[in-house]
């Protein structure tokens, strides 16, 4: 089991459900920076005619997790399928791994005195198969699933779309894949020259390898 | 007075009321009292803040203390940690005591091997005011983590964080400089003078461990500008802590060696040292701001922090102690020079700290820098201004310098000037 999330990020309409579904089924701590989840936007203009991307976005529980690695009680581990998790308990704030977070996912929950971050709602999805924020996506732009079963729809998905990752380049092998816009206009606006298009094809066998190598840390 | 000798140690004989109740002592206690109070006030914040969640509000929707959560979750800020800002004056604290007091560990050992006879004579006393600072930096950073939850460190520990990699070191580092100071107190001078070597390596391995576990945190982070960008950083936090250090040198001979005949000759070295690492640190600014990206220099110098930059840092560490060491004088030259480089040190700092984080904080797709361009947004910076109990621990952390040195001296008469045998 590897389990990742795909963002077809064109359909996102900025609702803000995903956030509190969120928010309601792990009962995260309220407050504006205490998210797990969140619909960012990115404004500017081409030619003095303004657009606004929504990019939906989450931690991207890499395959080679800098927010793990910086732990020094292990209160970030891997779970089975490659979830990254914080064990309340063990956590002594010293604040490594939200510095070291590419994607800035993660915050001081109050109400345990710890770190917490997107779980992918593990505890949830082997009696429903899906995150509450996919649920609750009124546009389907989330899409949860396991890399490694074939006919999952999120591999399905990946293998007819082409895709991208955010801040690729720091090598944490993110598994959000934001698929690539149908829409020419809106790819155009919304990808950078410099990024990275990836099929399922390009991309399999890296993760394959690095699921690999890590999954042995994988606790159940 | 009458000595005890234990291990070749000659430990004086003091009552105990002499031992704890001494003014000095008494100073150190009112600190550690105000950082009582501090550890006090951030464990009500971290534990008792009004606080609530999806779950609560629907189980006591007409909870008074909810609502209070609610509106508080809305209109203000919420717990002890914001996370634009996780890293705050404590930290600051922690990097200044550590730097510092290694500092003056490395220069001490440095002039015992460069035969400076003064220095070495004087070695003890400046030793302890190194080693007690690292205790002081290492008290700091114990009350900003959770110490309900340290057993961890030990019960499920990850050698491979970068975290872990300090204990060994100061599992070393410390027992070395104590035995140094050992060496030292039992005359032991030639291999005092054999030491010297590992402690200045150790010294700088402190330094460039620390630097690299915190550039290791902050290097993932783009939003972390000043950290993953400034050039030759290392030397900087090394440069500036050797200028800090002499500060410390130069207070603690005034405090300890001001009726001394030495007394001159000691502030007259500190004085040229502390000119050279003023200089090297002035230049090391000059250079790094023109090589940094301007965007971010421009940050910094003309930013919301320029204020701080200009009249706490550069005039503090730099042009007043400049202007007050760099012809020879009086020693209460030198000795203002020392009270400003302390205080421009921990300003610069708490720079640091905060300053790292002074283009657009949030690294989040599109809610922070990415959401504009680069750097469009940098008026409007999130700045966090420390809890008080943050600057009450800072303060009290000095008492904890104070009381390990009083207490080293009472005991074993560090502050006396040592002949060589």
């Amino acid at each position: 089991m590897n389990y990742a999330m795909a963002l077809d990020y064109q359909n996102c309409i900025n609702c803000k459900a995903c956030e509190v579904a969120c928010k309601e089924e792990n009962g995260v701590q309220l407050g504006a920076e205490k998210q797990r989840i969140w619909v960012g936007m990115v404004e500017g203009t081409i030619f003095g005619k303004p657009f606004a991307n929504i990019y939906p976005s989450q931690c991207n529980h890499c395959l080679d997790a800098p927010c793990v690695s910086v732990c020094p009680t292990k209160a970030s581990h891997y779970v089975l399928g490659g979830i990254v998790k914080v064990n309340a308990k063990q956590c002594i704030l010293c604040k490594g791994c939200l510095e070291a977070c590419p994607y800035d996912a993660r915050f001081i929950d109050d109400t345990k005195v710890a770190v917490d971050k997107c779980t992918f709602c593990d505890h949830r999805f082997a009696e429903t198969g899906t995150t509450a924020c996919q649920a609750t996506c009124p546009t389907k732009v989330r899409t949860f699933g396991d890399l490694d079963e074939e006919n999952s729809d999120l591999v399905v998905l990946l293998k007819t779309r082409r895709f991208f990752f955010q801040k690729e380049s720091i090598g944490t092998l993110p598994k959000l894949f934001y698929l690539l816009p149908e829409d020419e206009a809106y790819a155009k606006q919304s990808v950078a020259h410099s990024t990275n298009i990836y099929t399922w094809k390009d991309i399999k066998p890296l993760y394959d390898q690095a699921r690999n190598k890590r999954s042995k840390e994988w606790r159940r | 007075m009458e000595k005890i000798t234990f291990a070749g140690v000659e430990i004086n004989r003091i009552s105990f009321s002499r031992l704890f109740f001494r003014k000095t002592m008494l100073l150190a206690y009112a600190l550690l009292a105000i950082a009582v109070f501090g550890i006090y006030e951030i464990f009500d914040l971290r534990y008792f803040s009004l606080v609530t969640n999806a779950h609560d509000a629907g189980l006591n929707p007409t909870d008074p203390a909810m609502k209070a959560a609610m509106k508080q979750a809305i209109f203000g800020t919420v717990g002890e940690i914001d996370k634009t800002q996780p890293w705050t004056i404590l930290i600051a604290n922690y990097m200044y005591m550590i730097y510092t007091g290694s500092g003056v560990i490395f220069l001490v050992a440095l002039a015992e091997m460069m035969k400076f006879n003064l220095v070495a004579k004087a070695a003890a006393g400046f030793m302890v005011a190194g080693i007690a600072m690292i205790f002081a930096g290492l008290f700091t950073i114990a009350t900003d983590l959770n110490m309900l939850n340290m057993h961890w460190m030990l019960l499920t520990p990850n050698f491979n964080s970068a975290m872990w990699l300090m204990l060994p070191l100061y599992c070393i580092y410390i027992p070395f400089v104590l035995f140094e100071i050992y060496l030292i107190l039992t005359n032991n001078r030639a291999w005092a003078k054999r030491l010297a070597m590992p402690i200045l390596i150790l010294s700088l391995g402190v330094d460039l461990v620390e630097y690299y576990i915190q550039a290791k945190l902050f290097s993932m982070n783009t939003a972390r500008h000043l950290w993953t960008e400034f050039p030759a950083l290392t030397f900087y936090f090394i440069i500036s802590a050797f200028v800090s250090s002499l500060g410390v040198m130069g207070i603690n001979s005034f405090l300890v060696h001001r009726e001394k005949p030495e007394y001159e000759s000691l502030m007259d070295l500190i004085r040229r040292s502390m000119l050279f690492f003023v200089f090297i640190l002035g230049l090391y600014e000059i250079i790094g701001y023109m090589t940094v990206d301007k965007d971010w220099a421009f940050l910094i110098l003309f930013g919301p922090f320029s204020y701080l930059y200009f009249v706490g840092y550069i005039f503090l560490t730099l042009a007043l102690p400049f202007l007050f060491i760099v012809k020879p004088g009086k020693p209460i030259f030198t000795v203002l020079a020392s009270i400003c480089v302390l205080i421009g040190g921990f300003v610069g700092r708490y720079l640091f700290v905060y300053g790292g984080n002074a283009n657009p904080m949030s690294n989040r797709f599109g809610t922070g820098y990415e959401r504009y361009d680069y750097y469009s947004i940098t008026k409007a910076f999130n700045y966090m201004t420390p809890h008080l109990g943050e600057i009450l621990v800072v303060i009290g952390s000095i008492g904890v310098a104070i009381m390990i040195y009083k207490l080293f001296d009472s005991l074993f008469s560090v502050g006396d000037l040592r002949e060589h045998h």
